[in-house]
């Protein structure tokens, strides 16, 4: 794999109809955890394929079986109990868990799913974590007496789901960390708290933050101590790359190049040239080509028109730098 | 009455543990084509008379629907005015709320009621007085992108005027409180501090002929760094969240005696249960700074940060501390 202008993914694939069934079935009782289980590995098997035959280079396991990105954990994870229904955006909602404990890890969360994706794939796959001051910011905490403990604490258990993941073998590891743009003054305890986690990690490592004021963030957002930083800058109308041209980008960028929360299908022409334009600030190894998040709000048929045109638009690019 | 017992604005929606959550039901049917407008007006008519009814049982005395009608109040109020259009998604000050981000695309203006009929349908179903919310004209200014005037100035200015339309309509039609929703005044954590002058200028032309009790309603941050300036505005009452802005303890300190003060004392953004005796304690040192009369309690914030079993528990916990209070004095 050449390593100009790898295409990759946020993270979040949509989920098939007959998973979703599946869900609310397992929701009322008519079926059971194992039987879903089932589904989720055929829903992954099938998004991995398809990843496969697009010609994606790093591939994710598309999330199928979990319900929110800090849910999941939160279900996983000693010390949280389940929250009830909060809005996030329009008609949508989610369950906001709450902090009843101090929090523990008692067993790997990701591990076997990557592992089983990896099995399917020839092509590396990117292990997917939330980040401790995402987990600890979208839920509630009864238990710690300040912020700052709880995102620490957190942080000491994605490191040690980290860890797992690089020991069996992922190549590349992304803890998303949304929030960090909710809050510029506290950028340095999410600075700290991802440094406890990327600390023991040799691999190339990713947060992905999105939706904030990236013009305050930046440059300090560079103090990530991470490799490569992804970043939604169709939803932005990447203003942004006029600030790298002031103040270059340091390390590899996730170059979102859909709009996540669009039905409208980007052209290869437009994604063509969101990539040419961060070319001109940005070396091509360094920028790794993906749509603005997750893709799991957008209907099957959606993620996967607005994947190929990623990966097209890419290679057109590729071909004329070679 | 003192301490009147009282929320800020917005109130989750979902349905308690179990329950059906029509509205959203309704709402994806619409998007499928399934659920007419009518349909979805149904689930919110419904909803409405939930939250009022819910709010009345444990002890408000002075409700609000809710806001149970809107997305968020960007989205309401630019749709409802002329001269908007909308952008990519934003996030609500340092909330994990997300809205389209209205863009200012020609001169703003009132082309009709806004929220009048909510109003009335939600006065008609309350046993309690009702309030009724307004974005404020610089909260809307700042979360917008200004593709039309290119002065803050010239568009709170006529946001100002609309709002104030909105506003005289509202109490003819009966409405006692207005609130103002002006979080961009606050210093919010990752926001820059909104700019008390713009809405200085234009809070004479906001309020004018507005017969009813105006309040400017802050919350998620303190207004400290204002100064007393920031009580001379002209609105007869002032919300302050002194949950998330500790340095509005200070800034109340000298409270002008001739005004309304509506003191946001229980968490909106956390499920963790205050203790009634520490909030009535805590009602206690208000009634030191403004006459007690003159003193409203609220939770920090709009409710809908929490999920709906917790928000009525606040409001309950609310009233018992006010109850507490009263029972000292």
């Amino acid at each position: 794999m050449s390593d100009a202008l790898r295409t990759t993914q946020v993270g979040s694939l949509p989920k098939p109809d007959y998973l979703l069934r599946a869900r609310s079935e397992l929701a009322r009782g008519q079926i059971t955890r194992e039987a879903l289980r089932e589904l989720e590995r055929r829903a992954t098997r099938e998004w991995v394929e398809f990843q496969n035959e697009i010609g994606i280079d790093v591939v994710v396991d598309g999330e199928q079986y979990r319900g929110d990105m800090v849910a999941f954990f939160a279900e996983e994870l000693e010390g949280f109990s389940r929250g009830g229904l909060v809005r996030s955006y329009g008609n949508r909602y989610y369950r906001k868990p709450i902090i009843t404990g101090p929090i523990r890890r008692t067993h790997p969360i990701t591990v076997e799913w990557w592992g089983y994706a990896r099995s399917l794939t020839d092509r590396p796959v990117k292990g997917m974590l939330t980040g401790p001051y995402t987990i600890r910011d979208w839920s509630f905490d009864e238990h710690y007496d300040t912020r700052r403990d709880a995102v620490l604490a957190l942080a000491e258990v994605i490191r040690d789901e980290a860890v797992a993941l690089q020991e069996a073998g992922a190549e590349y590891i992304q803890i998303d960390e949304p929030a960090v743009s909710t809050r510029m003054d506290e950028l340095d305890l999410a600075i700290e708290a991802l440094g406890v986690v990327t600390e023991p990690l040799t691999v190339h490592t990713v947060t992905h933050i999105c939706y904030g004021d990236f013009h305050n963030a930046y440059p300090r957002m560079l103090d990530l101590p991470v490799d490569q930083i992804d970043l939604e800058l169709t939803n932005s109308r990447f203003d942004l790359l006029d600030r790298f041209a002031e103040h270059p980008f340091t390390k590899s960028i996730g170059l979102g190049v859909v709009d996540v929360h669009s039905h409208r299908i980007e052209t290869v022409d437009e994604v063509v040239k969101a990539i040419e334009r961060t070319l001109e600030v940005i070396p091509p190894d360094r920028v790794f080509v993906d749509p603005d998040c997750g893709l799991k709000t957008r209907s099957v048929e959606e993620a996967k028109d607005k994947l190929r045109v990623v990966v097209e638009g890419a290679r057109r690019v590729r071909e004329r730098l070679s | 009455m003192a301490a009147r017992v009282t929320v800020v604005g917005s109130y989750p929606k979902p349905p308690h543990e179990g329950g059906e959550f029509a509205l959203r039901r309704t709402l994806h049917a619409l998007d499928r084509g399934d659920a007419s407008i009518v349909d979805v007006r149904a689930a919110q008519d419904d909803l409405v008379r939930g939250v009022i009814a819910e709010q009345v049982e444990a002890g408000v005395e002075l409700v609000t629907d809710g806001q149970a009608r809107w997305d968020d109040p960007q989205t309401r109020f630019a749709e409802g005015l002329e001269g908007f259009g909308t952008t990519g998604l934003l996030r609500y000050f340092d909330t994990n709320t997300y809205f389209r981000q209205p863009v200012v695309k020609a001169p703003v203006a009132r082309r009709g009621h806004i929220v009048l009929d909510e109003f009335l349908f939600a006065r008609d179903h309350s046993a309690v007085p009702v309030k009724q919310t307004l974005i404020g004209p610089s909260t809307l200014a700042a979360l917008s992108v200004d593709e039309q005037y290119g002065d803050r100035g010239a568009l709170v200015s006529d946001l100002a005027v609309a709002l104030n339309e909105e506003a005289r309509d509202l109490a003819e039609a009966g409405c006692e409180v207005i609130a103002f929703d002006e979080p961009a005044l606050a210093r919010i954590p990752g926001s820059p501090p909104g700019d008390l002058g713009v809405l200085g200028d234009v809070a004479d032309r906001l309020t004018e002929g507005v017969g009813a009790t105006t309040v400017l309603q802050t919350f998620f941050g303190d207004v400290a760094e204002h100064g007393p300036a920031f009580f001379d505005l002209p609105f007869d009452g002032f919300g302050v969240d002194l949950v998330a802005g500790p340095g509005n303890l200070e800034a109340i300190q000298g409270f002008p005696g001739d005004r309304i003060l509506q003191a946001g004392i229980v968490d909106a953004r956390n499920t963790r249960l205050e203790d009634p005796e520490a909030l009535a304690r805590e009602i206690e040192r208000l009634a030191a700074v403004v006459d007690p009369e003159r003193l409203w309690v609220s939770p920090s914030a709009g409710l809908e940060y929490l999920p709906r079993e917790a928000a009525q528990r606040k409001c309950a916990l609310l009233a018992d501390a006010a109850r507490r209070f009263r029972g000292g004095r």
